[in-house]
Formats: C-alpha cells, sequence, structure tokens
C-alpha cells in the first residue's frame, strides 16, 4: 500500500532518532496492530478473569472460542484479503478511487452472508451449547470477518494518530467491559470480545467512509474477472492455512490435547508457547514493514518509472542492483532485529515463564517456536516483495507448499514424540524461506528479461 | 490466409502457379503506379497462372480491392507486418531457449553497424526458411533477450532503452511472420518480386525453400523511399536531446538510423539473391549497382503503354497548338504544383492568352491545396490557372499545347508517354528517368530529337522559358511532337514491355 510508505518516509526525512523511533513504534503497531493486539487484549482478559469466573474452565473456554474465532476467521477471509488488496491497489493505479468504496461494501455484504451462512451451519450442527452462546459465536465471527477485510485500508490511510487511538480505545473498550461484564461468565466475556472488535469495525468503516469517495453505494466490480486476480483467493487461503495448520492437528490429536467446549478441542501443551512466541515478532515487523515500504518501494518505483520513461539498459540495470540492495537490506536487518530479539529471549525465558507462571515443561518447544515464529515473518516479507514484483505464481507456490509442509512435518513430529513438537511448524517455514530466497533471486537475476521479453 | 469475404473471385487452390508474384502494399489493395503495373502484367500475360503473396502494413488500413482478380491468379496469401507484434502470444508457458546462433547472426546481418558478410546472410535466411527461427524465439527467449541488450550496450547510442527495445522487436517479428507465411504459400515455378523490403525478402526465402529462380523488378527505389519516409516519420519516438540534434542534422537519430540500416540490409539481401535484378530506366539500375546489386545481373525494362490506344487519340486534337499548359497528377508538395503555379505567371505575363490546367485530385493534401490556390489569387492568376481536379487522361491531354511535370521525384511517369502518344510535348523536372524519355538513352534513342525538354526542378523561370519556347515555336514544337510519337511506338510499347517478361519468365522457368 502506497499511503503507509509516503507517510513512513516522510517521518524518517526528519531523520532524528525520536522521528526515527516513531517511524517504527507506527510500523511495528500498524502491521502488527490488530491480530497481536487482539493476542494481548484476550490473553489480559483471560488473566484478568483468573479466579473471578467460575468455574475456571469457563476462563479456558472463553480463551479456546477465541482462538477458533481467530483461526476459521482468518483462513475463511485470507483469500479475500489478498484478492482484494490486489483489486484495491490496481483501481488505485487506474487513478480510479471512487470505484472503491462501493465494491468494499460489496465484498462486505458478500462475506457477512457467507461467514453467516457458514457459521449458521456449522454451529447448528456440530454446537449443543446455549443458544446465547452460540449466537454470540455466530456475530463474533461475522464482526471478525468484516474486520479483517477493513484493515486492509488501515495502512493506506493517513491519519495514524487517529488509527493508534482508535486502536487503543477499542481494545481498551474490550479489556474494560469484560471486567464489568464478567459476572455473566462466558457469555458475559464473548460479548465484551464483541464489543471491542465491532467498534473497531465500525469506527474504521467510518474513517474509510469519510476518505474515499464514492459515485454509488455498493459495486461488484470485483466479481469481473477481467479486473481480479482468482489465484489470489487460492494464495490467501493457503498461507492462513498454512498458519494454522500445525495448530489444528494438535488440537485434533487425543494425544496432545482436550476436549474444552462443544466440539473444540485445545492443546495446552503446544498452544502457550506459540502464543507467547508470536509476540516477539512485533519489533522484526515493524523493521521489516520499514525497510520494505520506505527504500524497497521506492527504488521499485524508480525503477519501473525508468522502463517507462526511456533511461539507459545500464541505468535500469544500476537501480535493480539498487533495489536487489535494498531488498537484501530489509532482510537482514529482519534477521538481526529478530536474531537479538531471539537470543533475548532464550536467555530470559526461564524467568520469563516463572514469571508467567507457566512451567518450565514448555521451554523446549517455547524456543523452537521462537525461531519458527521468525522464519514466519522472513516468509511474509519475501511473500510481500514477490506481491510487489508481481510474481503471483510463486506466492502461490510457497503458500501451498506451506501448508502441505507444515500439515506433513506436523504428523511427522507427532509420531516422533513430544521432543520433537514444534519441529514441524518451524521445519516447513525453514524450507519455505529457502525456497523463497531461491525463487526471489531468480526473480530478480531475470528482472529486466521478464520485464521487457514477457510482459506483452 | 485467402480471405473469401472480400469481393473478387474465390482463389482457387491446387494446379501449381507458374509464378509467385510478391508484393507489397499495392495490387490488389491500394490503386497506383505499381498497381496497375501488376495488373497490366498479369491480365497482359494470360497464359501465365499466377500466386500472390500480399504484405500490408496494418490489416484494417486495407478494405475493398481495387482491382478485380483476374482468372490466371490462382492463389492469393495475404499477410500484414503490424500483426507481428501485436498478437504475439503471451508466453505463460515456459519461454523457449531460442537458437542462440540464429537470433546473433540476425543481429549481425540487420542491425550490426559493420556491413555483414554473404556467409551470415546465408545462415539467417536459412534460419528463417527452414522455420527454425520461431515467433517465440525472437519474441520471448532468452537468447534474444541476449542478443538484443548486447546490441544495444556495444552500438547504441539512443539513451532510451524502451525505444530500441520495441524497435528492434518491431523489425524483427515481422521478418519471422512472412517467413511463416511463406512456409504456407503453395510452390510455384518462378518468384518475382515487385520491391525489395518485405517483399523481397520473402523472395529471399521462398527462394531457398523452392530452390527456383527469382526476378526482381523494381520501380522505384525501396530503401532511398523508406528513407525519406523516415525522415519525416514522426511515430519514431526520440529521446529530447536526441530530437534537439536531429533538428540540426536531420540524418541523425540512432532509431532512425537502425532503420534507415535496416531496410538497406534487406535490400543488400534481396540484391544478392534476386537474378535478374530489373529497374525502369538505367538511372535506377545505376543506384541498385551502387546499394550493391551485382551490374552483371542488372538491366532495365520500362514501362509501357497500350500504343493502340493512345496513338488513336492524336486524330482528336485540335489544328495547331493549343494554348493550355496542363500539369497531370495529384495536387501534392511531391509534385510541386507551385513551381508550375509560378512558371505560368511568367508564362502568362509573355503570352496572356494562355491557361494553364491543373489536372488531378485535390482531396490528398488539402493543406497543400488552399495553398496553391491561394498563390494562384495572389499572383493574380484567377483567370488563368485553373483546378480542374480528376478528369479521363484521354480526354484531356488531347486539349493540352504543353504539358509539365515539376514533381520533385518521379521514376518512370508514364504521363509523359500517354502525352507523346496523344501528341502532346512534355517539359519536365530533371527527375527519374525524364531525361532519358524526353532526350534519349541510348545512341540511337537520341538520334529521335528532343520530345520536349528537361528542366531543373523547382525552377519556375526555366520551366517558363522552356513552355514558351515551344509555345512560340511551332516548328519546335513540332519536331518535338513527332520525335515523342516516335520514342513512345519505338521503345515504350506494353507490347514491349510484356514480351521481355514473358521471355523473362519462359527463360527463368525453362519453358513456357
Amino acid at each position: 500500500m502506497a499511503g503507509i510508505g509516503f507517510e513512513l518516509r516522510k517521518i524518517l526525512a526528519r531523520d532524528s532518532y525520536s522521528s526515527t523511533l516513531r517511524a517504527y513504534v507506527y510500523a511495528g503497531l500498524l502491521s502488527a496492530g490488530p491480530w497481536v493486539l487482539s493476542i494481548i487484549s484476550v490473553m489480559l482478559i483471560g488473566i484478568m478473569s483468573i479466579g473471578v469466573v467460575f468455574p475456571e474452565l469457563l476462563v479456558r473456554q472463553f480463551l479456546v472460542t477465541t482462538t477458533y474465532l481467530f483461526a476459521t476467521s482468518l483462513i475463511t477471509t485470507g483469500g479475500l484479503q489478498v484478492f482484494f488488496t490486489r483489486f484495491v491497489s490496481d483501481r488505485l493505479f487506474e487513478k480510479k478511487p471512487h470505484v472503491i468504496l462501493p465494491n468494499l461494501l460489496g465484498i462486505m455484504l458478500i462475506a457477512t452472508i457467507c461467514a453467516g451462512l457458514l457459521a449458521f451451519v456449522l454451529l447448528w450442527w456440530l454446537f449443543d451449547q446455549p443458544f446465547l452462546y452460540r449466537l454470540l459465536v455466530l456475530t463474533n465471527f461475522v464482526t471478525l470477518c468484516n474486520l479483517w477485510l477493513v484493515i486492509i485500508f488501515l495502512s493506506g490511510m493517513k491519519q495514524y494518530n487517529r488509527i493508534l487511538l482508535t486502536m487503543l480505545g477499542g481494545y481498551s473498550l474490550m479489556v474494560v467491559a469484560s471486567f464489568f461484564l464478567r459476572p455473566w461468565g462466558l457469555d458475559g466475556l464473548l460479548f465484551a470480545l464483541l464489543l471491542g472488535h465491532a467498534t473497531l469495525l465500525f469506527v474504521f468503516l467510518f474513517d474509510i467512509l469519510r476518505e474515499y469517495r464514492a459515485e454509488k453505494l455498493i459495486a461488484f466490480d470485483f466479481l469481473d474477472r477481467k479486473q481480479v486476480f482468482l489465484s489470489l483467493l487460492l494464495t490467501g487461503v493457503c498461507y492462513n492455512m498454512g498458519i494454522w495448520a500445525d495448530k489444528f492437528i494438535f488440537w485434533f490429536n487425543p494425544m496432545t490435547s482436550e476436549h474444552v467446549i462443544g466440539p473444540l478441542r485445545a492443546s495446552m501443551l503446544y498452544d502457550l508457547p506459540i502464543f507467547l512466541a508470536y509476540l516477539s515478532i512485533i519489533p522484526g515487523m515493524a523493521v521489516f514493514l520499514v525497510r520494505i515500504e520506505t527504500d524497497f518501494a521506492e527504488w521499485y518505483e524508480r525503477l519501473f518509472d525508468a522502463v517507462r520513461e526511456g533511461q539507459t539498459l545500464q541505468h535500469i540495470q544500476q537501480l535493480k542492483s539498487e533495489m536487489t540492495v535494498a531488498i537484501r537490506q530489509g532482510l537482514q536487518e529482519i534477521c538481526k532485529v529478530q536474531g537479538i530479539t531471539v537470543v533475548l529471549l532464550f536467555l530470559f525465558a526461564p524467568k520469563l515463564l516463572e514469571w508467567l507462571g507457566i512451567s518450565h515443561f514448555y521451554l523446549p518447544l517455547f524456543y523452537i517456536d521462537l525461531i519458527g515464529v521468525s522464519f514466519q515473518l522472513l516468509l511474509m516479507a519475501l511473500l510481500n516483495v514477490f506481491f510487489y514484483l508481481d510474481k503471483r505464481a510463486i506466492v502461490l507456490e510457497l503458500s501451498a507448499l506451506f501448508v502441505l509442509l507444515n500439515i506433513a512435518l506436523t504428523l511427522l513430529s507427532q509420531y516422533l514424540g513430544p521432543s520433537f513438537y514444534g519441529y514441524g511448524f518451524t521445519v516447513s517455514l525453514a524450507i519455505c524461506v529457502l525456497l523463497g530466497m531461491m525463487r526471489l533471486n531468480k526473480s530478480l537475476d531475470d528482472l529486466e528479461y521478464n520485464t521487457f521479453m514477457l510482459s506483452r | 490466409m485467402t480471405d473469401q469475404n472480400r469481393s473478387g473471385p474465390v482463389a482457387q487452390h491446387g494446379d501449381q502457379a507458374d509464378v509467385c508474384l510478391l508484393l507489397e502494399g499495392t495490387w490488389p489493395y491500394v490503386r497506383g503506379g505499381v498497381s496497375g503495373w501488376i495488373n497490366q502484367i498479369i491480365l497482359g500475360l494470360p497464359n501465365v497462372t499466377f500466386s500472390v503473396l500480399f504484405i500490408g502494413g496494418q490489416r484494417e488500413s486495407y478494405g475493398e480491392r481495387h482491382y478485380v482478380i483476374p482468372p490466371n491468379v490462382k492463389h492469393i496469401e495475404e499477410v500484414f507486418i503490424e500483426d507481428a507484434w501485436q498478437f504475439a502470444p503471451r508466453a505463460e508457458q515456459a519461454p523457449s531457449d531460442g537458437s542462440v546462433r540464429d537470433l546473433a547472426n540476425m543481429y549481425r546481418y540487420f542491425h550490426h553497424p559493420q556491413k555483414p558478410d554473404e556467409i551470415t546472410g546465408d545462415a539467417v535466411l536459412g534460419a528463417l526458411a527452414s522455420g527454425q527461427l520461431t515467433m517465440q524465439d525472437v519474441l520471448r527467449s532468452r537468447a534474444s533477450w541476449e542478443a538484443i541488450t548486447e546490441g544495444y550496450l556495444n552500438h547504441c547510442s539512443d539513451p532510451s532503452f524502451i525505444n530500441y527495445f520495441w524497435t528492434m522487436r518491431t523489425m524483427q517479428s515481422p521478418m519471422v511472420m512472412i517467413a511463416e507465411a511463406a512456409a504456407r504459400m503453395p510452390r510455384a515455378r518462378l518468384l518475382h518480386a515487385i520491391s525489395t523490403g518485405y517483399a523481397g525478402l520473402a523472395g529471399c526465402i521462398l527462394k531457398r525453400r523452392w530452390q527456383c529462380k527469382f526476378i526482381l523488378s523494381e520501380h522505384g527505389i525501396y530503401t532511398k523511399e523508406r528513407k525519406i519516409d523516415l525522415a519525416q516519420a514522426s511515430w519514431i519516438a526520440e529521446n529530447a536531446d536526441e530530437a534537439l540534434n536531429s533538428s540540426l542534422d536531420p540524418s541523425s537519430g540512432y532509431i532512425r538510423s537502425m532503420w534507415i540500416r535496416f531496410f538497406e540490409r534487406i535490400g543488400l539481401m534481396v540484391y544478392r539473391n534476386a537474378d535478374p535484378i530489373i529497374a525502369l530506366y538505367d538511372g535506377n539500375r545505376q543506384r541498385q549497382v551502387l546499394d550493391g546489386a551485382d551490374p552483371d545481373r542488372t538491366r532495365v525494362i520500362p514501362n509501357g503503354i497500350d500504343l493502340e490506344r493512345w496513338n488513336a487519340l492524336r486524330q482528336t486534337r485540335a489544328e495547331g497548338i493549343a494554348p493550355v499548359v496542363g500539369l497531370i497528377g495529384r495536387v501534392v508538395p511531391i509534385k510541386d504544383v507551385k513551381t508550375f503555379i509560378r512558371a505560368m505567371r511568367t508564362i502568362v505575363s509573355e503570352l496572356p492568352e494562355m491557361e494553364g490546367w491543373i489536372i488531378g485530385p485535390e482531396d490528398e493534401d488539402i493543406e497543400y491545396a488552399a495553398e496553391c490556390h491561394s498563390l494562384v489569387a495572389s499572383m493574380g492568376l484567377e483567370k488563368n490557372v485553373r483546378f480542374l481536379g480528376f478528369q479521363k487522361a484521354d480526354e484531356i491531354i488531347p486539349r493540352l499545347g504543353v504539358m509539365v511535370l515539376t514533381s520533385i521525384s518521379e521514376a518512370q511517369p508514364l504521363v509523359i508517354l500517354e502525352a507523346w502518344c496523344a501528341g502532346t510535348p512534355v517539359v519536365s523536372s530533371d527527375v527519374g528517368s525524364c531525361r532519358e524519355l524526353i532526350e534519349g538513352g541510348t545512341a540511337e534513342d537520341r538520334d529521335l530529337g528532343q520530345a520536349g525538354e528537361v528542366v531543373a526542378i523547382a525552377d519556375p523561370q526555366a520551366t517558363a522559358s522552356a513552355v514558351l519556347r515551344l509555345l512560340r515555336n511551332p516548328e519546335r514544337w513540332q519536331t518535338a511532337q513527332t520525335a515523342g510519337v516516335a520514342r513512345a511506338n519505338r521503345y515504350y510499347g506494353e507490347a514491349l514491355m510484356l514480351e521481355r517478361y514473358r521471355k523473362l519468365y519462359s527463360n527463368s522457368m525453362g519453358n513456357l
């Protein structure tokens, strides 16, 4: 998204430590924002509720229900997110911003209907919980599905302070509401969750409505095959399934999981370390966003301007090597920052877990998960570069490989025994990152050839 | 492909044609001198069967056929060079690796600044004729990319790579497309190209495929005409700096020079492969030799007109010298109508009863036509100079006292021959074969006398003096008329021309 690049460049242009720090904080919050803040808030609600909500199983039921809500909504809309992001940037490139808002409403309508029907069928068929619980799960699910579509626009918007305030407000509301709604147990907590996410959804939607002009209320241009890339739907689904595949395997293997509520199962052993590990990639994500959206994007634009404006081949090649350097530096910086974070966490993990009241039994799994999520960050960075270079086939290949490997290797790790838990996830990501690097190398080598000889 | 929806009889497949005509942008779609000549040949040699490969630019710019396809034309194949880079298949499948050697040779032969050798040319022709070099190779392959970028880095002085790149594509892909079209042609016994350029290239490729004789007839000089086009072309994207340079020196600009080189190289290839190489007059033959044609293969066959028909017109002339000076031609800059008008000013000052007729359509260059009209007005010639628009030549020529040709470029204008048969002396600018026509080429020819006068181009004063000399001196006029009639009848009859081609065909095919 172009917007964030410009804003970050503006902040960085002030060239002071505080402004640089601010750029990274913005970037971190924006990129990691919604889902990391969600994890933190939900955990906070869980921790606050321990000892207040009885029996404790209810807290666990709340946490597991929430996790499933995130997982399923992300997988359901993963395809749409990638697909619609591309649609939006193509229309912006064509200088047709007025078609965006009607199409957002169109895709939200479709997402709401489909998500609603899906949730209705599943809840009716698989669950025998009270009506209120099922209703809350359904509304939460539909809200999240819409929220994931709306946050596509965040990085494209200009009022960052407003976005950050909205996030702060939404998640604070969620936590505060849960405090007051605790007496109503599981239903109360789910309602607090809904309240928080719905607030975010509608405030963001309001901001988007104000920012984009439109000539009509609703449109379905994204159903026109000429304007979209259907393969992106598959890519998005694969990538999100890849992220969750190992978790579902652990949840549904009776050896590693226990029943929690309705058909939902969870794996105490597996879940806690990995969700903690996810928090460790916030600094890396900030670095990644700043590097990719400023340096890389800038060289990328200059490169393709040079091609269009008829610069010399030598100049084009020069710009390409600058762009290559920017990518390399970006990846290196992610490695540095993530490396330091991982080393620090390795050192302090025993104390940290002790402080959080988590058994040392989890340590090995936490270590391997830390490495795994770092690879996931690198994979995200690579996919982002591939999206810029319009290498849709490679992104699809990597995403599909990721989901297949994660399933296969996680099953293998379960077969090999508890000391191998977590390796399936980490190794599958390591392989994907390696392959991605190779593909990136080749794509950059062939960039001019592809651009000139194969584009038209 | 033979498009059967177009007008004209359906081409028949099956029986082998005697002569395969290779035509670029002419018959049967476009009217004009060359097309008329082709029609003349086909109709004039009814015992010879023809097949036609028509090469056009843009498919859309050719509407209906202007000529009825005669029954001795057995097959028509059409190919449009702009299709080459517009319908190029987008390779989602793995791009071919291409033939490194063929593509390097292609660059070496057509685009390298140094004049190529024959071995390279033969290798390129071989690759094109065998179908070894495909569109995919040229448009998509890595080898092609290597050849193109290497050429750019070593030789290109135009900074814009994208301009260079697309220029290369626009040159190379049509050659492969023409080779592909040539492969679809049913075999004929003899090849006859009516120009170098793409048609000549097709001739070279087919000669290689069929191992038969390849005749080249050039009316103008293709390479020279392309150079004139290119000097005026606005479609050549040029860098701002370069545009500035080229305004100082019109021949500069790397992209332009690439195009000129490209057509020169094709010309060279065609001259090396064609035998005989026929020009309309000796001036052009010399030019062909200069451009690389082997003098032993060159020869001259002038155009001819239907003598019977035109000679008959002399009977329709009024007695004496009609007080009319006529210019027959489209009102366009190349005919330099303004010089004619300026000359008329002098003529009318001397002989006020004289009239100047400008006979030809004015719709081709409306702006120029308007300028001509206002020039007539500003010179006060409204009473004497008339714009008659298009007229039938056989009705108007006998009514002229003297015919004037002020063109700045001509090959062998048939209108001079027609004027002579109709008994009209001609004053012409010294372009193309005009001097050879009017004063005579060989010694024997010269003995017939001057059939008018030749003057420098764009010289109204000399033109006027020449016209006045003829008009004021009936004896001189009479001599010129006699010389014209004699010369046209001896050297420029249609029957003579057809006979020469018939002989050429039958010699080249063995028997006919």
